[in-house]
């Protein structure tokens, strides 16, 4: 099980990056961490000519605070959000939620930008970023744009991104401080992909929660925002809460489907018990405050 | 983890020792920690080449052309073989019973493929890299046809293989239950039918097979191979390849676990070895996890249903079990598993049991062995037992106290007449009722129903035969040769092979107890054929019984030596010697003493000093014969909770009670168990190799074959319940036990936690969507693949066309005298049989004649064309066999009834 | 296919290699480097038996090119025991608790345990046995890797906080 042959480029600068791209003409694949993409090159499920490793390009790496909210470089470990003060104060939903993606020694070498630009529907990160709203950059020699994360997922493994195009950035917008994560998962066993999971934050102001996001992972195609669900939370205080009420909200909104794992029908039924649970938990929180 | 609350106990007659008994650290275990190990891909050879292989994209098809131009431009090949370039090795693809195959079996595809995986070309090539890129250039034209997945598609598909009737690979047993049977089974108060559905495994060894085969020059083989024994590998590479002239030398130093499929080579592993005396290179080819999860032989993916007729008070009064199993396409044994119905009331009062067993051939990846190949015994009986129980509202326990069999009750024989002397699982169960609360945990699981929550307790109970020998060809006793060296160490080879059995260890603790020195003194080696004796190796629970004896008989034999020889150089009488610490000591006279190291160079070196007649040297070898089956017993308990919200079971407490006799070492023991038990739960929970109504595998990689993880292993406890065996040492086999009794214990604890809802159907595995469809009531599994398998009439492929016998055989006298050559399918594979038949009258004479001898019959009859005769065996076991056969010309068939085995086909022609 | 030099430090000592693009680094410290105690599982990053450290942190070699491990230090199983032979405190505890039998699976466990519990590493119970997930043995049932994993952390009555760090 050994790869087809390619060749590798490990650009310094984005702008390097976008070049090689644009000259593979859709010939070349992206490498960040590879957690996912060597499985893929060396059953050659994946034949690319051209791979461009963007493990060398310095400014796509790190978390920083910027106006508005922290942004983390692509390549970015996943265990540097594990170990970031600035994240387990400010979006704690993102340490959470990399504690579940693969395995210890993945999240070693995996990034966050290859979670995100993966699109796997099941995937942890990618419902983060829908659920606190995030803005994912990319670039490419035809210029830069910014896409919404919720609008970022076209279907399984599908994303908006053009063959020429390199994720530059994700862009989380700030929560207010003391906001409450949200975080339910179910999977066979540790590191496989969600069964069914549900991501969010709610932010708390005068007693009453002035924001929600709340998004789930393996219900439809892409990581899928609970609309309705939030409108439900907003403007309650935790013990106002109806958790069975938003849970289901939430699961009309969801186009869940059968695979090998379990069934659309398992999906909704458990996946309103997580969320329900989870927000019954938070409530159970808020008469303890 | 051992349980400090459970002392090990030792019965009279368990060994014990200095080392043997003790948790002794493991000979093997610092190069395996240190990465020094070596397993078959980190042997190299000068000039190796690397094979990969093109390999079937259907699973039915026959091949219209192979086109192998554009992978041959690819820099660094040196050759590509289809079937055709190995066909003139006419290798026998032999089973694990040295029987040829029912079906014609090829390295690689031999004009049709029959599964998706199936090799179809091989390519030689610098390396894997580059032997992948060709095999992808490989072109084949396949003309497709619509695949038999599944046991249900074999018994209505046109078979799989043309020219055959059916697709029964192998079939014992009455298709009609007895009317006596049927009667019992009809009048009892309560009649349980249970089925049990057993998805296909994978075994998974964390090691794939892998093979590097050197030809030194055209009188010499070498094979590095990743198997359960060298010797068994060395002696089905001879006997395949028709006995060559040709020393064939096997080493295999690590095997990364077996769990029976690594017994002997297959397609794989014999086309590489083909190739290279073909090509004169040494080839290696390592299969790759997606081959093996796609192309290496499986196991299990079995149904069976058993009816249990029971009276009022639970007492089991009848039984019927009706068994499939999926033998794949070219399974390594056509298997109907005949031992599932020899134990499947092997520890119980059981008064009658009739059986149906049948397998079948599918376009799948063939079948082969994995742990407990008859597991499905104790699955179907001990989850049998417990829906009985639910339904006759007695105590799950109580059940099994009234049916099993206890010790004071023996010796006896089980329904299918296997002698029981010394099995003990009703004693286990009571030590293990005396380690764990029942009463307890009932309170416990009433209070947690009222919050909503489900617990539930498992318990099953078995018999394992283990460490069998002298009843099978491949199953022998074992070879132990042991010396002292003039260092004063001492040197062990053994017929064993361990894939983590850590014989090298536990073989080291006996000679070092049985000789008298430190365990760090004694070196074992195995793991070539070229060393030691033959053995099957690591099959069947065997190693620690049978090999156990051989060390502690040639231990002794070298002992007496030393002890002679020592009162013959100190003057004293032998009885006086003592061997400790390896210092020759005298009791009652200090001042005489010598070490064993001085002892030694005496013996090899200075002929002079020895006692006349006595053969220079400290060396001696036993090859022990055990009993022919050594019987270990178990019962397990297991409690889980099922969340009521997703169906998902956390295995909270599991223990286990077993006697496996004399535990050599007891941490080697409860590994063995431990290994076992994850693997059940893995069947339990988890793992499945599954196919689309294609044939395609929809578990080709590891993200989706579930091996079960750490997180699904709840800690065992061990209650040890040993009593000795009848074999040199006392040891019970312990190596399949685990993998046997872990899956009904599971089944039954989820099957408990559940009761308040209905019951579970055991279909494995148990998915958190299959459980919660059961708390649920209604159905939230995946929607089944409807395989749209085209209902085709069975009909034999136009092959041959039959010789119309009426019009070429002109009417005549039928005649019998002569020689026939006859074929018997057993259930150990196809026997090959020579009859001679003399008529006198109505009267009928003669013999059959077999590798294993001639025997001649009695009470025959002639009856125009057809001869009734019997024959009584006494292997495997006393039966009589009455043959039923008819005469057409020159061909003969019929049938065989083989007592208790039921009736097996029989067909030949004249000779 | 492109071809690239490469330069790295294994088990303590330099090493250079010219390798394909396409070779990981399991493939290349097997067959360049003779480090053949790195194992392959599965090739496909679950199995945990191909597991090394580099730089220090426990990853999958087989998901990881060769060309990428240019400038790294890296660890195998082999480079851990004392020159005299003494084993590593993960190893000895490992062969003391039985916590392997086949051997293939262990290499990558020993690497996995070793780069939790070293010096200055203070990694609970709860999550060496959240990195264990990440190891697939087929033999022992994970009893004396639990038992290892129990004894080799800095808290061994299972301290179950999960703070910041990732195991």
């Amino acid at each position: 099980m050994k790869p087809a042959p390619f060749d590798y480029y490990a650009p310094a600068t984005i702008s390097e990056a976008c070049q090689l791209l644009s000259e593979a003409s859709g010939g070349a694949t992206v490498i960040a961490g590879g957690q996912t993409l060597m499985p893929l090159l060396n059953l050659r499920m994946s034949q690319p000519f051209i791979l461009v490793d963007i493990n060398n390009t310095a400014e796509m790496k790190g978390i920083s605070a910027v106006d508005g909210g922290i942004r983390i470089g692509p390549a970015t470990r996943q265990y540097e959000v594990l170990e970031s003060e600035l994240l387990v104060e400010r979006l704690p939903l993102l340490v959470e939620a990399v504690r579940h993606v693969g395995h210890h020694q993945t999240r070693n070498r995996g990034t966050v930008g290859g979670s995100i630009a993966l699109g796997e529907p099941a995937a942890e990160l990618p419902a983060c970023a829908v659920a606190l709203g995030a803005t994912i950059d990319i670039a490419s020699v035809r210029g830069t744009r910014q896409v919404p994360a919720s609008e970022f997922y076209l279907g399984p493994f599908m994303t908006v991104l053009e063959p020429d195009e390199l994720v530059t950035g994700i862009t989380f917008p700030a929560w207010p401080a003391g906001h409450l994560p949200l975080f339910s998962e179910l999977a066979q066993r540790p590191g496989d992909f969600a069964l069914v999971g549900v991501v969010g934050a709610l932010a708390l102001e005068a007693g009453k929660i002035s924001r929600a996001g709340i998004a789930w992972m393996a219900m439809g195609p892409t990581p899928l925002k609970a609309t309705a669900a939030e409108q439900l939370l907003l403007g309650k205080s935790l013990a106002e809460i109806d958790p069975q009420a938003v849970a289901e909200a939430a699961v009309a909104e969801t186009a869940p489907f059968d695979d090998k794992r379990t069934s659309a029908e398992y999906r909704r039924t458990v996946g309103a018990r997580l969320l329900a649970r989870a927000l019954r938990e938070l409530t159970a929180q808020g008469e303890a405050a | 983890m051992t349980n400090m609350n459970a002392p090990e106990e030792k019965s009279a007659g368990i060994l014990t020792g200095k080392y043997i008994g003790q948790r002794v650290h493991r000979k093997e275990d610092p190069r395996l920690l240190t990465g020094h190990g070596q397993f078959v891909d980190d042997v190299s050879v000068p000039g190796q080449l690397h094979v990969a292989f093109t390999r079937s994209p259907v699973a039915r098809a026959s091949i219209v052309s192979i086109s192998s131009d554009y992978a041959r431009e690819v820099p660094g090949v040196h050759a590509i073989y289809t079937q055709q370039d190995l066909a003139d090795f006419n290798v026998d693809m032999i089973s694990f019973f040295l029987a040829s195959p029912d079906v014609k079996t090829t390295p690689l595809a031999d004009g049709r493929v029959a599964y998706v995986g199936e090799p179809v070309v091989m390519v030689i090539a610098d390396s894997r890299a580059i032997a992948e890129d060709a095999a992808s250039l490989v072109e084949v034209e396949y003309a497709e046809e619509t695949p038999l997945i599944t046991i249900d598609d074999a018994r209505h598909g046109a078979p799989v293989h043309p020219g055959r009737e059916d697709n029964i690979a192998a079939q014992m047993g009455e298709e009609e239950i007895d009317e006596d049977l049927e009667a019992l089974l009809q009048a009892a108060p309560h009649l349980v039918t249970h089925k049990v559905v057993h998805q296909r495994i994978s075994q998974s060894p964390m090691e794939t097979r892998g093979v590097l085969a050197d030809p030194e020059g055209p009188k010499e083989l070498t094979l590095y191979i990743t198997c359960q024994s060298p010797h068994m590998v060395e002696r089905w590479t001879s006997l395949a390849l028709g006995k060559p002239d040709m020393a064939i030398r096997v080493i295999a130093k690590d095997v990364g676990g077996g769990f029976g499929l690594k017994n002997h080579p297959w397609k794989e592993e014999v086309a590489v070895i083909l190739a290279a005396l073909k090509f004169r290179r040494p080839l290696k080819w390592i299969e790759d996890r997606y081959e093996n999860l796609i192309g290496a032989n499986q196991a299990r993916e079995q149904e069976m249903t058993l009816q249990v007729a029971l009276d009022n008070d639970g007492k089991l009064l009848a039984s019927h079990g009706d068994y499939s199993c999926n033998n794949g396409a070219f399974p390594q044994l056509s298997e109907c598993n005949i031992a599932v119905h020899m134990f499947v009331w092997g520890a119980y009062k059981m008064p009658a049991y009739g059986f149906l067993t049948r397998g079948w051939y599918t376009n799948t990846v063939g079948y082969a062995a994995y742990r407990g190949p008859w597991a499905m015994e104790s699955l179907v009986r001990e989850t049998a037992l417990d829906v009985a129980a639910r339904r006759l509202g007695i105590d799950p326990i109580e059940i099994r106290r009234k049916n099993l069999v206890t010790l004071s009750e023996q010796p006896t024989e089980s329904c299918m007449q296997i002698p029981l002397e010394d099995v003990t699982p009703a004693e286990c169960l009571e030590k293990l009722l005396g380690y764990f609360d029942v009463d307890a945990f009932r309170r416990e699981q009433a209070e947690a129903r009222e919050q909503g929550r489900y617990l539930g307790l498992g318990i099953a109970a078995y018999i394992e035969p283990t460490g069998s020998a002298g009843a099978i060809a491949t199953m022998t006793g074992e070879l132990a040769q042991v010396r002292i060296e003039p260092t004063g160490k001492v040197t062990a080879t053994m017929s064993t092979h361990s894939q983590g059995h850590g014989t090298q260890t536990t073989m080291a603790q006996i000679f070092a107890d049985r000789l008298g020195v430190s365990y760090e003194d004694v070196s074992v080696f195995e793991g070539d054929s070229s060393r030691g004796g033959f053995s099957p190796g690591a099959a069947g629970s065997r190693q620690g019984v049978i090999a156990g004896g051989a060390a502690i008989l040639a231990a002794d034999k070298l002992a007496e030596k030393v002890r002679t020889l020592a009162a013959h150089l100190l003057q004293v009488e032998a009885a006086a010697i003592a061997i400790d610490a390896g210092q020759i000591s005298v009791a009652g006279n200090p001042d005489k003493s010598i070490s064993l190291g001085e002892l030694a160079n005496i013996a090899y070196g200075e002929p002079d000093r020895l006692p006349p007649g006595m053969e220079s040297g400290l060396e001696a070898q036993h090859r022990y014969q055990p009993p022919p089956m050594t019987f270990a017993s178990a019962a397990n308990a297991c409690v889980v909770e099922v969340d009521r919200d997703t169906g998902f079971v956390k295995i909270q407490r599991w223990i286990s009670s077993e006697d496996c006799g004399t535990p050599l070492n007891p941490a080697v023991v409860e590994g063995q168990v431990s290994g076992g038990l994850a693997q059940a739960i893995g069947m339990v929970l988890l793992e499945e190799v599954g196919f689309d109504e294609r044939g395609n595998p929809t578990a080709a990689t590891y993200k989706d074959y579930m091996m079960p993880a750490i997180s699904d292993i709840p800690t065992f406890e061990f209650v040890h319940a040993n009593t000795p065996s009848q074999s040199v040492g006392g040891m019970r086999g312990v190596g399949e036990g685990g993998a046997i009794i872990g899956a009904p214990t599971l089944v039954n604890a989820i099957a408990d936690a559940l009761a308040p809802f209905g019951e579970v159907e055991v279909n494995l595995p148990l998915t958190p969507a299959k459980l919660l469809s059961v708390m649920e009531g209604r159905d939230l599994t995946p929607p089944k693949v409807v395989a749209p398998v085209a209902v085709e009439p069975v009909a034999p492929a136009p092959v041959a066309e039959p010789v119309p016998a009426a019009d070429a055989t002109p009417a005549g006298p039928v005649v019998i005298d002569g020689d026939w050559k006859m074929i018997l399918s057993t259930p150990m594979g196809p026997q090959e049989m020579q009859g001679h038949f003399e008529t006198s009258g109505d009267n009928l004479s003669g013999y059959l004649s077999s590798p294993e001898g001639q025997m001649e019959f009695t009470g025959s009859v002639v009856n125009g064309n057809n001869l009734v005769f019997d024959l009584k065996v006494t292997k495997p076991m006393k039966i009589t066999l009455k043959y039923n056969l008819l005469i057409d010309g020159d061909k003969i068939s019929g049938k065989c009834k083989m007592g208790i085995f039921g009736s097996a086909k029989l067909t030949g022609e004249r000779l | 296919m492109s071809n690239h030099k490469i330069e790295l430090t294994i088990n303590g000592r330099q090493y250079s290699g010219d390798v394909e693009a396409r070779t990981s680094l399991a493939d290349f410290l097997r067959d360049d480097a003779g480090f053949t105690g790195v194992h392959l599982g599965c090739e496909h990053g679950v199995c945990g038996a191909c597991t090394i450290t580099v730089d220090g942190r426990a990853v999958r070699s087989c998901l990881m090119l060769a060309v990428q491990a240019n400038g790294a230090t890296v660890v195998t199983a082999e480079g851990l025991a004392a020159e005299d032979g003494t084993l590593h405190p993960v190893q000895q505890v490992m062969m003391e608790e039985h916590a392997l039998q086949c051997g293939f699976c262990t290499p990558g466990v020993v690497m996995t345990l070793a780069s939790l519990t070293g010096e200055g590493k203070q990694c609970s119970q709860a999550q060496i046995e959240g990195a264990m997930s990440g190891h697939i043995c087929r033999c022992t049932g994970y009893q004396g890797i639990r038992r290892s994993a129990a004894r080799l952390a800095y808290d061994a009555m299972g301290d179950s906080a999960q703070q910041g760090g990732d195991a």
